[in-house]
């Protein structure tokens, strides 16, 4: 159903009654997702320098405290609705839920902040400079990885419900009661210039694949990559004591670091930047499609925009993907 | 004068220096970023120059890619280039003789919007103060001094700034006086770590930050440009350089020969730089 931006005004309105509503803002420097009122949410064909993942994955999140041999959880966290989730954004959140939830062991915290959010998604119009999401299967303009999806044509949205929670909550709002399913749709076929690894190759074979030394050389070792990066998920845990009282946290952590992988000992075994940063392209374009199949990378283009040297993951894998048989 | 003609005296230098084996590395720029943004590369064939670039788009500081290598390196430097290579090697971090500094006469560096950088609408050096060579545009009027700015050094305005900070460290990583092999913030014992990021740890690392910059910020706007949050910190640090140069008549990167000005100490200190508050002790 075609509806105006208005109407979507409206609607958000109507949610913020009952729900914290996070929107992208533009804050004078940066445009990022926050807590607005509908007014000030922007319905653009801009982006955000960082995704919506802190509303799923905080980068911090209390966990429980431990107080006189009690284990107390908190935080239940009361759910958000969150507009404006670019495509990218919503393919990267089903790469964390596939590994926060399946498997062997499942994270509670990602698990109830992901049942308890209403996730609107909004297609983009135009691709910005660094975006890829055509060079990874994404398509830029839908994804039906969210309760709602809008299809942004410039005046208005196309409007469709892709989750039973994103049926009622347009049901309840007069004006989009009569909003349809929408249909899962398939991403453009691959291009010819899709990034992807071969599986046939060893892990091992990709070590030395390339001079990972000089392709990162100029890589200042800062992770702001992996802070702004939607799919990027790992964490570390830390504990505070006061009084007694020890709380355990839930903190982004970046493969970046050098203290990443420090042992006890005192061994490194990624020692150098290069390894570092090696990792982290493996993990995004070959671990994660082993493991989870899908690819950890969705093209948002935020850690080519934001790199302060203009690192480009892109052309690296491409060179990876160059001498690959 | 021109960018164009700039760029094809340093490439043609740098061909020379590369084919001569003055040097074995030219760190400069070369195109191929996002919005037009040029991007830092180690040159080490005199083939490859012909990628070199210098344009309005050079922000990083090079500094960070001296250090490695065999042999000589010559650097393309701005003006706060230059004065970093300075400084680093009035810290003994550099020796004079190990680097060729090409300096550029600059007039200020622009964001991809075609604005001025702040740092560089605020800068008052546009000619690099120490060089081997001398890339000149004369169509670059000589500056006095910068825009003034009003400094507000309010806890609400620092609050502000930190509530903005991601502590993903880029601004640490893209300043070229932060060359600690393990930063405080890394240290186990004492663990300055924050346990957990909020507002106070992130003011902790920001505060610690700029006053071990005390002296020694050559006001290159790195850190600000390097910050995807938007966070300017640099006005802390600004009002800790202008402290300096009051009381010590120092700044840094300016003058091979003089002592930096937390590396010295003289009877007649004034009193103000050691417990600060408005008592001067003379």
């Amino acid at each position: 159903m075609a509806i105006s931006k208005d109407v979507m005004r409206g609607f958000l309105a109507h949610l913020s009654a009952g729900r914290t509503l996070i929107g992208p803002v533009d804050t004078g420097k940066v445009i990022e997702y926050r807590k607005a009122s509908p007014n000030e949410i922007l319905m653009d064909d801009r982006v955000s320098y960082k995704s919506i993942k802190e509303f799923y994955f905080p980068q911090v999140e209390r966990m429980f405290t431990f107080s006189e041999g009690e284990v107390q959880d908190h935080d239940n966290p009361a759910g958000c609705a969150i507009f404006g989730g670019k495509p990218c954004d919503l393919e990267a959140l089903r790469v964390m839920k596939a590994v926060f939830t399946t498997g062997k062991f499942a994270d509670p915290f990602f698990e109830r902040r992901f049942d308890a959010n209403l996730l609107i998604g909004v297609g983009c119009i135009a691709k910005k400079p660094g975006c890829f999401c055509d060079q990874v299967e994404v398509d830029m303009a839908f994804s039906d990885f969210c309760d709602i999806m809008l299809e942004d044509s410039g005046e208005g949205y196309n409007v469709e419900y892709l989750s039973e929670k994103g049926r009622q909550a347009l049901n309840e709002y007069p004006p989009t009661k009569d909003v349809a399913c929408g249909n899962t749709r398939k991403a453009d076929p691959p291009q010819a210039d899709a990034l992807a690894l071969s599986p046939a190759i060893t892990e091992a074979g990709f070590f030395e694949a390339i001079d990972w030394a000089k392709s990162t050389e100029t890589c200042q070792g800062c992770g702001l990559c992996s802070f702004i990066c939607p799919t990027c998920h790992c964490f570390d845990f830390r504990d505070s004591s006061e009084n007694g009282t020890v709380h355990r946290y839930k903190c982004w952590d970046s493969c970046i670091y050098p203290k990443f992988t420090l042992h006890a000992s005192g061994h490194n075994p990624r020692e150098s930047r290069a390894a570092r940063y090696r990792q982290r392209l493996l993990h995004k374009y070959r671990y994660v499609p082993d493991n989870f199949g899908l690819t950890a990378c969705t093209g948002c283009g935020r850690c080519v925009r934001g790199c302060p040297v203009g690192m480009d993951i892109r052309q690296v894998v491409k060179q990876v993907m160059e001498v690959q048989p | 004068m021109s960018f164009e003609k700039q760029r094809d005296e340093v490439a043609a230098l740098c061909k020379k220096l590369l084919a001569d084996g003055a040097v074995s590395r030219v760190v400069g720029f070369r195109e191929g970023g996002v919005e037009g943004m040029s991007l830092p590369y180690i040159f080490t064939d005199p083939a490859g120059v012909d990628m070199l670039t210098w344009n309005s788009r050079c922000l990083p500081n090079l500094n960070g890619y001296l250090t490695g290598g065999e042999g000589n390196t010559a650097i393309v430097a701005k003006p706060c280039d230059a004065r970093a290579v300075v400084a680093l090697i009035s810290e003994k971090q550099l020796r004079r003789e190990d680097i060729h500094i090409i300096g550029l006469v600059c007039d200020g560096m622009v964001d991809a919007n075609g604005d001025p950088l702040p740092a560089c609408v605020e800068c008052s050096v546009n000619c690099p103060p120490v060089y081997d060579d001398l890339i000149d545009d004369p169509d670059v009027a000589e500056k006095t001094g910068g825009e003034q700015v009003s400094n507000d050094t309010s806890l609400e305005r620092f609050e502000a700034e930190i509530d903005k900070c991601i502590l993903c460290f880029s601004c640490r990583q893209a300043c070229y006086g932060c060359y600690c092999q393990t930063c405080f913030m890394d240290r186990g014992s004492p663990g300055w770590q924050p346990t957990v990021p909020g507002r106070g740890d992130k003011m902790l690392y920001h505060a610690g930050r700029t006053m071990h910059l005390a002296g020694r910020c050559v006001e290159c706007g790195a850190c600000e440009n390097a910050c995807a949050s938007g966070v300017d910190i640099r006005y802390l640090i600004r009002e800790v350089t202008n402290f300096v140069g009051e009381l010590y008549d120092y700044r840094a990167g300016m003058d091979l020969d003089a002592r930096p000005a937390m590396l010295s100490y003289a009877a007649g200190d004034r009193e103000v730089g050691f417990l600060g508050g408005d008592g001067d002790g003379h």
